[in-house]
């Protein structure tokens, strides 16, 4: 059995009531979900709340699951980045994690923790944002770790807002062709 | 079905990395809710893409305390909302044993009296039986009705597009007021948590919905001893027109009219922006 498959068996067993599933879970994903919590939301402490919300939410949700949508890495990730961006805006503290959305500048890691597998994987992707147009890696990066809205990445960037959806739609479509299937979450 | 158009394929990309503004989603998710095969494979194929972007974050490696409060936060909420928990075992008395005539030699017709007596009372156990189980399966349909409700609200948090919005206090507030509102866009419900929400002596505070067609009384916020108050809004409004949520310290009963108010605006947050 493959990871997706056993994480959809832990997650059907989540629906069941069986919290061993989540703690499964939470062993396979809760270092990446931590490290891109901690991306979007510099304070510790907000990231740790911020964490407890997500996977109380995933444990409540697990129903709402839709496995058209995608993995359930990929819905666990989804879950996470929504629910930091929430508390990001919350506390209005965008210019900070805008500053922190540089994928020149990132943050030393506070413990590596990688596998020989994530980091692989993690080599993969990297080569592949240095392999986009400059403004789609950036376009790609306020959204999403900042939380920007594409009219804000438009006056951000002096572009205009169809320019900006169009780079949206090539970075996130050239990003998928460039790294392998077998290295997706 | 809405007609699909090509620039649908452009917002599904906005869509999977959350950067679309608010009439591009909103439009984008009237589409897809009329169906559209093309832009749910669009959204499928980009999402594997736009998972990868969280990869491109420093490994870091979760503190250990941390899986163990996640765990603990996991279990409490488990035993909490577990179904069986508030549906008891149906538990009905047996009937009363039949009487048996003493004495079979008293002949027919007391023979037949008794079976008589025997058979009234069969018949008071029956009904009292019907009425027993009657009554216990409408106390049952009134648990399931309420554990139902109890769920459905549970999962407003976890709907898909739900956001969660911490009000800032105003220079007006009094002491140390927290207010946290959690609204669903699709379902236009919203949970709000109040703390330290006891008011003066006299005076209420009330929850406003801040629209584009102004102020509108979502009502009177009545707290527990302690000061806090979990409201329920079944409606809090159209996302299209609704730019946040605010809270006022009225006179007690509330503002005169539900549509401004009348005392000091002491929370605000604001949905966009």
């Amino acid at each position: 059995m493959n990871q997706p498959d056993r994480d959809r068996s832990a997650l059907e067993r989540m629906v069941a009531g069986d919290t061993r599933a989540l703690e499964e879970l939470y062993d396979r994903h809760g270092d990446l979900l931590y490290s891109l919590v901690r991306r979007v939301l510099s304070r510790a402490e907000d990231a740790e709340d911020v964490i407890q919300e997500i996977w109380l939410q995933a444990w409540r949700g697990a129903r709402t699951y839709d496995p058209k949508r995608g993995t359930v890495c990929g819905w666990l990730v989804s879950i996470a980045r929504s629910r930091a961006i929430d508390r990001l805006r919350s506390e209005g503290s965008r210019k900070r994690a805008t500053d922190a959305a540089g994928v020149d500048s990132p943050d030393p890691p506070e413990s590596p923790a990688e596998s020989a597998v994530d980091r692989q994987r993690r080599e993969h992707v990297d080569h592949a944002m240095s392999q986009l147009d400059p403004q789609h890696r950036e376009v790609l990066q306020l959204a999403y770790f900042a939380g920007l809205s594409q009219s804000e990445i438009s006056e951000r960037l002096g572009a205009p807002l169809g320019t900006v959806k169009s780079w949206t739609r090539q970075a996130l479509s050239r990003l998928e062709k460039l790294v392998p299937r077998e290295e997706w979450l | 079905m809405r007609e699909h158009r090509t620039e649908y394929l452009e917002l599904c990309a906005g869509y999977v990395v959350g950067s679309l503004d608010r009439a591009d989603q909103e439009a984008l998710e009237a589409h897809l809710a009329e169906g559209c095969a093309i832009c749910e494979g669009e959204i499928r194929h980009l999402s594997g893409a736009a998972t990868l972007l969280a990869v491109q974050t420093p490994a870091r490696k979760a503190p250990a305390a941390l899986r163990a409060k996640v765990l603990a936060a996991v279990e409490a909420d488990a035993k909490a909302f577990r179904p069986d928990r508030t549906e008891p075992a149906l538990r009905l008395e047996p009937p009363p044993a039949k009487r048996r005539p003493p004495y079979a030699a008293w002949g027919l017709a007391i023979a037949a009296a008794l079976i008589a007596v025997v058979g009234v009372l069969e018949w008071r156990a029956n009904q009292d039986l019907k009425k027993q189980l009657a009554e216990t399966q409408a106390s049952l349909d009134q648990l399931r009705k309420s554990s139902e409700e109890e769920r459905s609200w549970a999962e407003v948090p976890m709907a898909p597009l739900a956001v969660a919005l911490d009000l800032s206090p105003t220079p007006d507030a009094p002491g140390k007021i927290a207010a946290r509102i959690t609204y669903d866009p699709i379902s236009r419900r919203a949970v709000v948590v109040c703390t330290n929400f006891t008011p003066p002596t006299g005076r209420d505070y009330e929850l406003w919905a801040i629209r584009d067609t102004g102020p509108a009384s979502l009502g009177v916020i009545h707290a527990d001893a302690s000061g806090r108050s979990v409201v329920r809004l079944p409606d809090a409004g159209s996302p299209g027109g609704l730019a946040g949520f605010a809270v006022s310290l009225e006179n007690q009963g509330g503002a005169p009219t539900p549509t401004s108010p009348a005392g000091p605006v002491v929370m605000l947050g604001k949905l966009r922006g």
